[in-house]
């Protein structure tokens, strides 16, 4: 007595089709599963066997073999318990053949019932994509896998329903959402409002620039001086999530499962602030087994904000600098390697000097020079070379901080980013895989990036007076370009470059 | 005083006839140890081990089939299954008596 079903598995962010099959043989009652499973997939057998006879069905006797195949690939998971339990009823002749192709994914609980489990979304849509016609998950999960079109979702309670499905004897209707009303209808409702911070007008503009370029960002400034709050704003500046970017964004959510139980689709840009004792692999992704994905790719599509940037592990910064090239990173552990997209914002802060008040009007610092140095030695050369932007948040004035003044508020701000970035996509729209002007390489700097004749002599003057490097000349053209889009300008004029070259001001002292 | 174990085994196998189960064998032994019934029950074969005490002490009866008589056990089916060549699923149950009171768990354990 033989049975087939399909289910399926995540690989980083691509999910495989896993046929389950289960053979009940004569001979002593044994219960194995073979195909490279991992230890949760190994003990799923107590939980099958005890869902089974909790649902009012009989677990078989005889020998009972199930096999996940392709059996050269590492099964983790406790998605297949549903599949492995269903399989095993088939084979006993307890439940008729599914009519249709349908995959079937979830982790019984004893008394039967079927839990959500995580990577549903990419499994779904693998098995669209395989041209499967529905999947059978969770309750808790039907509105993820739902998100896929072209496949029917059937949610079911318990082992129960969907042996009552499979027979017949139970209707279910498939689960449908419109996933792209959710995006539309997504809550305007802005959090952190740039315009609730008061003063500190410079660095809301440097933070504008920054959303309206893709620029990486470096705040240096006193504690207290509102850094984190900015940081904080800057998601709701940048123009809305398409609907594919929010799919990817989802997918990687549902493979970390952090999505909120019942939740869909992650309509907002994510916002990620790791602590600075973060380890390599919370900081790229990693773990045991399988790599899962880090804080840079959980950040995918919005904001990595790292505080305090100089007391985070140098070795933990200089991984980032790869990523932050490519957008996207390779794991690679023994067997498997998997590539997560980690196409982010870097947002970094940190104080001038260890004790905070260097620079600072009224608070004198009590550093010595030589720890000043050592503070500022931490950060590298090559990865500050990643940085576009460099700010000074000084501590606000006590005038500034009665003021009653509310600036303009992000969704303004929001209005004018988008309209950079939209010039910006025109503009780049032959080139595949880049959209915004911190990509730009030095070719591509010479192709967008034509000042005219007044900017052309600034920029010269800059060069020489603090002796720029070429790396970072073509940095300054980078955020010219992007400030010239901001006012709707084809050419960089010679207060867009007067602007880029104030952002480079600050990375001086740091050497970069 | 509770039964002996000829007469629990006796009991047992009237018990299993009123469930439906056909006996094929008793006392069946080997190198390997002994089982006390061999029944069919309806396409499956079920080895049957007895036991009987007369109170609670020392776990009740079900504690009596511990990992050592577990494995004795397959062993023996095992032998059992060979030298017959009985070609069915099978399943270990074991039935209990504690006083007057009877209990039948099927399905008891498992070789894995």
């Amino acid at each position: 007595m033989f049975a087939r079903l399909k289910s399926g598995a995540v690989l980083g962010i691509e999910a495989r089709l896993i046929e389950v099959q289960c053979d009940i043989s004569n001979g002593l009652p044994a219960f194995q599963i073979v195909g490279l499973p991992e230890k949760e997939v190994s003990e799923s057998r107590e939980r099958i066997r005890s869902a089974i006879n909790n649902s009012g069905l009989s677990f078989p006797s005889g020998r009972i073999t199930a096999n996940l195949a392709p059996a050269d690939m590492r099964k983790e998971g406790v998605g297949f318990d549903l599949p492995i339990a269903a399989a095993i009823l088939i084979a006993s002749g307890q439940l008729p053949t599914p009519s249709d192709e349908i995959a079937l994914i979830g982790e019984l609980a004893l008394n039967g019932e079927v839990r959500g489990v995580p990577g549903v979304l990419p499994i779904a849509l693998e098995a669209a994509a395989k041209g499967l016609s529905g999947i059978v998950v969770s309750e808790e999960n039907a509105a993820e896998a739902a998100l896929v079109s072209g496949i029917s979702v059937y949610p079911v309670r318990t082992l129960g329903d969907l042996v009552r499905f499979l027979r017949k004897e139970l209707d279910i209707r498939p689960f449908t959402s419109d996933p792209r009303r959710l995006l539309e209808e997504a809550p305007e409702a802005i959090k952190n409002d740039i315009g609730e911070i008061r003063g500190q007008a410079q660095a809301k503009r440097a933070l504008e620039v920054a959303a309206a370029g893709g620029h990486n960002i470096l705040m240096i400034g006193p504690p207290g001086a509102g850094k984190s709050l900015l940081a904080r704003c800057l998601p709701e500046i940048l123009p809305p999530m398409a609907f594919d970017e929010a799919l990817e964004v989802t997918r990687i959510y549902s493979i970390a499962g952090l999505l909120e139980r019942g939740s869909s689709l992650v309509v907002r840009r994510p916002f990620r602030a790791p602590h600075h004792t973060i380890s390599y692999a919370g900081m790229v992704g990693g773990g045991h087994g399988l790599p899962g994905p880090g804080e840079i790719s959980l950040a995918h599509h919005g904001v990595l904000f790292l505080d305090e940037l100089p007391e985070f592990d140098r070795r933990v910064l200089e991984t980032l600098r790869q990523p932050l090239e490519d957008r996207s990173i390779l794991l690679s552990r023994a067997g498997v390697s998997v590539r997560y997209p980690a196409s982010f914002m870097l947002v970094a802060a940190m104080n001038p000097c260890p004790c905070g008040f260097l620079g600072d009007p009224v608070h004198p610092c009590t550093c010595s020079l030589r720890d000043i140095q050592q503070y500022r030695k931490r950060l590298s050369g090559p990865f500050l070379d990643r940085i576009d932007i460099f700010i000074e948040v000084p501590r606000l004035p006590v005038d500034d901080l009665f003021s009653p003044g509310k600036g303009e508020s992000s969704r303004e701000v929001r209005a004018r980013v988008t309209a950079a970035r939209r010039i910006q996509w025109e503009r780049m729209k032959d080139r595949s895989g880049l959209f915004c002007n911190a990509q730009l390489d030095s070719a591509g700097v010479r192709e967008y990036c034509t000042l005219d004749e007044e900017a052309k002599s600034i920029l010269k003057r800059a060069v020489a007076r603090f002796s720029l490097s070429a790396r970072a000349h073509v940095r300054v053209l980078r955020v010219a370009r992007t400030i010239a889009d901001l006012d709707g300008e084809k050419r960089i004029k010679a207060a867009h470059v007067a602007e880029a070259i104030q952002y480079r001001t600050a990375a001086a002292d740091l050497g970069g | 005083m509770g039964l002996s174990g000829r007469e629990a085994e006796e009991r047992a196998c009237q018990y299993l006839k009123g469930l439906g189960y056909e006996i094929v064998a008793r006392n069946w032994r080997c190198r390997s140890g002994e089982i006390d019934i061999v029944a069919r029950d309806g396409n499956v074969l079920a080895f049957v081990e007895v036991k009987a005490r007369s109170g609670r002490g020392y776990g009740g009866p079900e504690g009596a089939v511990g990992p050592v008589k577990q494995r004795r056990l397959v062993a023996a089916a095992r032998r059992f299954i060979q030298q017959t060549g009985a070609e069915l699923p099978a399943r270990f149950d074991v039935v209990t008596f504690l006083g007057e009171s009877v209990r039948l768990y099927k399905d008891a354990f498992r070789v894995d």
